[in-house]
């Protein structure tokens, strides 16, 4: 079972609700349920971080997913006041798409099993918050910036996209 | 079995049922949901190798924020041709949007 210093008891029941999580988030026919479903399911890989000793990205995980992402994703059902799934809830191609994840899913799973991964140990690293952010602001400064620039053009896509069309000025 | 092996093999079936749900619902905005699970399904993948690898210096976890901020940005595009689409058709169920089929 996964080591470090937690009961492998918390990494079955977080894994559980991920999964379980997950699972509805696929499964629901009220989209508002997935939505939650998907909330809980962030929340859940939060804390898988927080149990790999990922503490920032357990909190950034926080903000962004739990906080930014769902809001945004909320905001769009509300939008288009589609709540139900009327008729069919999944596409014809489901009879395909479902062998195909199984079958994904036994081949990865055959994979990992049979894998043998050098250097890897019990113990975590753990690079602590303040080691991340030097690294982040000196060695990886060049994506940073690129990732910020990312966000901008995205953020004016989302703005000319969603405007009515008779709003122009 | 390595203690990182149960962590990828977490990731791999949260990746799955994304996926599944990416190729088989109807509605849109489910769709992007289910590609945030897959986008969250990596992210496990790679907080773990770089957590349990010595020699990863950070460089894991801090690709797993890049591609955090990248599903924000990619949420909001999408989202924003789900409800452009929606204005135009009065729907968001995916087999509606059939104008580029050849």
């Amino acid at each position: 079972m996964p080591g470090g210093d937690f009961h492998p008891f918390f990494f079955v029941v977080i894994a559980a609700w991920i999964l379980v999580c997950g699972l509805g988030v696929v499964l629901f026919r009220n989209i508002i349920y997935s939505a939650v479903s998907m909330v809980f399911c962030f929340l859940g890989v939060a804390f898988a971080y927080a149990l790999l000793n990922a503490e920032l990205v357990a909190i950034v995980q926080i903000l962004i997913y739990v906080g930014a992402t769902s809001v945004v994703i909320l905001f769009a059902i509300m939008l288009t006041e589609v709540q139900q799934s009327y008729g069919q809830l999944f596409h014809r191609q489901a009879i395909f798409a479902a062998p195909l994840a199984v079958a994904a899913a036994v081949v990865m799973t055959v994979m990992v099993v049979s894998t043998e991964l050098a250097d890897v140990g019990d113990t975590s690293l753990n690079l602590s918050v303040h080691a991340l952010s030097s690294l982040l602001f000196n060695r990886y400064v060049f994506p940073f910036e690129l990732v910020s620039l990312v966000l901008l053009a995205a953020m004016i896509g989302a703005i000319v996209l969603a405007r009515r069309q008779g709003e122009k000025r | 079995m390595s203690p990182l092996d149960w962590w990828l093999l977490l990731a791999m079936l949260l990746f799955c049922i994304g996926a599944f749900g990416v190729l088989a619902r109807r509605n849109t905005i489910v769709v992007i949901m289910s590609l945030e699970l897959m986008l969250n399904a990596v992210n496990i993948a790679l907080v773990a190798i770089a957590q349990f690898r010595a020699g990863s210096q950070g460089a894991g976890v801090l690709f797993s924020l890049f591609v955090i901020t990248l599903a924000a940005a990619e949420v909001t595009v999408g989202l924003g041709i789900v409800i452009a689409n929606y204005r135009a058709k009065r729907t968001v169920e995916n087999d509606h949007f059939d104008e580029m089929k050849g």
